[in-house]
């Protein structure tokens, strides 16, 4: 120990002191753990939400405060959350093998059908008000900014030499109502007389200018932003999203014809049987379609279920707005147009209808 | 290590040997057979169908030619980079000589970027060569690309030993009988160096077969057109066709693994030719 050698010595005693912060961190970190339990979340009401990425700031910073203050004005109870946020198809694997979310928001509704099929959630989800929806956006053109290429619609996005970005939709659950969009609105063109040849034949040239096909929406928007491009079929919200978050935005054009992109919100009953929390899980399923909880949705980009809750300087919904359900709902959708030998098959293979 | 084996192995050896078969068993080897079982599970006429379907073969089919354009191109250059190496000196041979691993410290997902950046569509180079039809990202040159620079060193690294324990006064005697510099390389250098510049491209190609983090950046994924195996088998998995993936993946194992035993057996040989 002498002052010839004094590393040695005090290497080891730092080490010492590291290790008894170390214990005594976690000790405290444990007791915190047990703290809320009598402390002040006695009686609290706990909710369980796993929920797709997209939605968090929301959730974080304006409806679960909202949700707990409406919770404490009816009840005089307390709610704690636990939160978990993951891109929707993760997040609905992850629910489906075992994680014990009460409430599922997703992106997709075969997220929440894969959740049906695993039997947490009820096969009638979709009987309640607005068909077992909670946010709406759509499907939009990203452009450069001036717009110099003069997009407007869908139509645009077949001139050669155009790039386009979408990501695929053999990974991106996303992708899939950018191409619904993109071949519905073609075969939608009358309403009376849907036509899918029509749409297979826009989307053959659109599919034709596509320069890289992401993994993930995400990816797309960054490939769009490194400048790679001319145009990103992207959906509304998240060019809103961006926008409040770093001031600055891709500018994007609504086509006159486009699709409405619809998130689904569902109670997984084996969770809340087990945690016993069915009345605040259903009370948060009901204040998410409250005018307060659509107002703030739409603050963050999406578009209120009732139109007349979104911001005034909100673009005007376009005249020919169509839904999944007039392409023939997910389930025809995703046979005939993402199964084996569809339509998205047929695109590159030319072999059309390899299957009734 | 010869009068060892008279004696028998020692206990220790037994250990050894026992640890390392059994580490390779549970690392390799047992993953391996679980996946080869599941893809053969369902039966040949399913495997078959999955691996003849359009995409998944047309996805092999590109997987392979690029690795292969990729090996041509780093079996010359490579050895070229590692004899002037060692055999030339000039300054800055030790920076360039620590440059050559880097390519394996950086993340596939950085090369994609940084390659996107450089020769992409919107870069200066790659707008450039747009314009004249020579578009390389999201291309199938991007592929081709990436793989080079993913696997870089492995023929540099194989070649440069072997030709650091040629004595250059073999070379020199036939450049005093007459031999061209060409001439010399072709009969007397070539045929010691042949076996290192095999085992660099077999490891470059096996590498290739498998790169998926940089090939994703550059290539495009477009069905038919820039999507290789790897991201074939990203996307059915992610669809829920793990079937297909896993078919995809044993014939890119199956290779794989073909390549390394065939160079095991060509190393022999040239072992027995080569040896004193």
């Amino acid at each position: 120990m002498g002052r010839g050698t004094p590393t040695k010595p005090k290497r080891r005693r730092s080490l010492i002191r590291f290790g008894a912060c170390c214990i005594a961190s976690s000790f405290l970190t444990w007791l915190s753990g047990c703290l809320p339990a009598q402390g002040v979340y006695a009686g609290a009401d706990t909710l369980t939400i796993g929920a797709y990425s997209v939605v968090r700031d929301a959730l974080r910073e304006k409806i679960l405060p909202g949700f707990a203050a409406h919770w404490k004005a009816k009840t005089g109870r307390r709610v704690r959350f636990e939160e978990s946020y993951n891109a929707s198809g993760a997040q609905s694997r992850a629910i489906a093998s075992g994680f014990d979310a009460d409430v599922a928001i997703l992106s997709l509704e075969g997220d929440v059908e894969r959740l049906v099929k695993a039997g947490l959630v009820e096969p009638n989800w979709k009987d309640g008000p607005h068909q077992g929806l909670v946010t709406r956006s759509l499907v939009v053109i990203g452009v450069r900014p001036g717009n110099p290429l003069k997009l407007q619609g869908w139509e645009d996005l077949e001139r050669p030499g155009i790039g386009v970005l979408y990501p695929d939709p053999k990974t991106s659950g996303g992708a899939k109502w950018n191409i619904n969009a993109i071949y519905g609105s073609a075969m939608l063109e009358d309403r009376e007389h849907p036509n899918l040849q029509a749409g297979f034949e826009r989307l053959a040239k659109v599919q034709a200018n596509v320069l890289n096909m992401d993994s993930s929406g995400r990816q797309s928007m960054a490939t769009f932003e490194r400048g790679t491009g001319d145009a990103v079929v992207t959906y509304e919200n998240e060019l809103l999203l961006q926008q409040k978050r770093k001031g600055v935005a891709t500018p994007y054009v609504i086509p006159d014809s486009t699709l409405q992109i619809e998130g689904p919100v569902a109670i997984v009953e084996s969770s809340v049987r087990q945690h016993g929390n069915r009345e605040v899980a259903e009370a948060f399923l009901d204040y998410l379609r409250q005018d307060e909880a659509q107002r703030i949705f739409a603050e963050y980009g999406f578009r209120a279920l009732d139109s007349r809750l979104d911001p005034p300087d909100r673009m005007p919904l376009p005249q020919k707005l169509f839904t999944i359900a007039e392409l023939g709902g997910w389930k025809e959708i995703n046979q005939k147009v993402y199964g084996p030998g569809g339509l998205w098959d047929a695109l590159f293979t030319g072999k059309k209808g390899g299957k009734p | 290590m010869s009068n060892r084996t008279s004696r028998g192995p020692l206990p220790i050896d037994l250990f050894l040997r026992g640890s390392a078969l059994s580490y390779l068993t549970l690392m390799v080897v047992v993953p391996l057979t679980a996946l080869s079982i599941e893809a053969l599970k369902p039966g040949w006429d399913p495997f078959w169908q999955a691996l003849t379907d359009p995409f998944a073969w047309h996805a092999l089919k590109l997987t392979f030619a690029t690795a292969f354009i990729m090996v041509l191109i780093n079996a010359v250059m490579g050895t070229a980079t590692a004899w002037v190496l060692v055999r030339c000196e000039f300054p800055g041979k030790g920076i360039m000589n620590a440059l050559i691993d880097v390519p394996f410290a950086v993340p596939t997902v950085v090369t994609g970027l940084m390659l996107v950046a450089l020769y992409g569509p919107s870069s200066v180079l790659g707008s450039f060569l747009g314009r004249h039809g020579w578009a390389v990202i999201y291309q199938q040159p991007g592929i081709v690309l990436a793989l080079l620079f993913v696997s870089y060193p492995f023929v540099i690294r194989s070649v440069q030993p072997v030709l650091l324990e040629i004595d250059p006064a073999e070379e020199e005697a036939a450049a005093t009988l007459g031999a061209g510099t060409f001439t010399t390389f072709r009969r007397v250098t070539f045929p010691a160096l042949w076996p290192s510049i095999l085992t660099g491209t077999a490891l470059s190609f096996s590498r290739a077969l498998g790169e998926f983090g940089s090939v994703i950046m550059v290539a495009g994924n477009r069905p038919l057109q820039t999507k290789t195996g790897p991201m074939y088998i990203f996307g059915e998995i992610e669809s829920g066709n793990p079937h297909g993936a896993m078919v995809v993946s044993v014939v890119l194992l199956a290779f794989s693994l073909g390549i390394l035993i065939v160079l095991n057996l060509l190393q022999r040989q040239g072992r027995h030719i080569h040896g004193h």
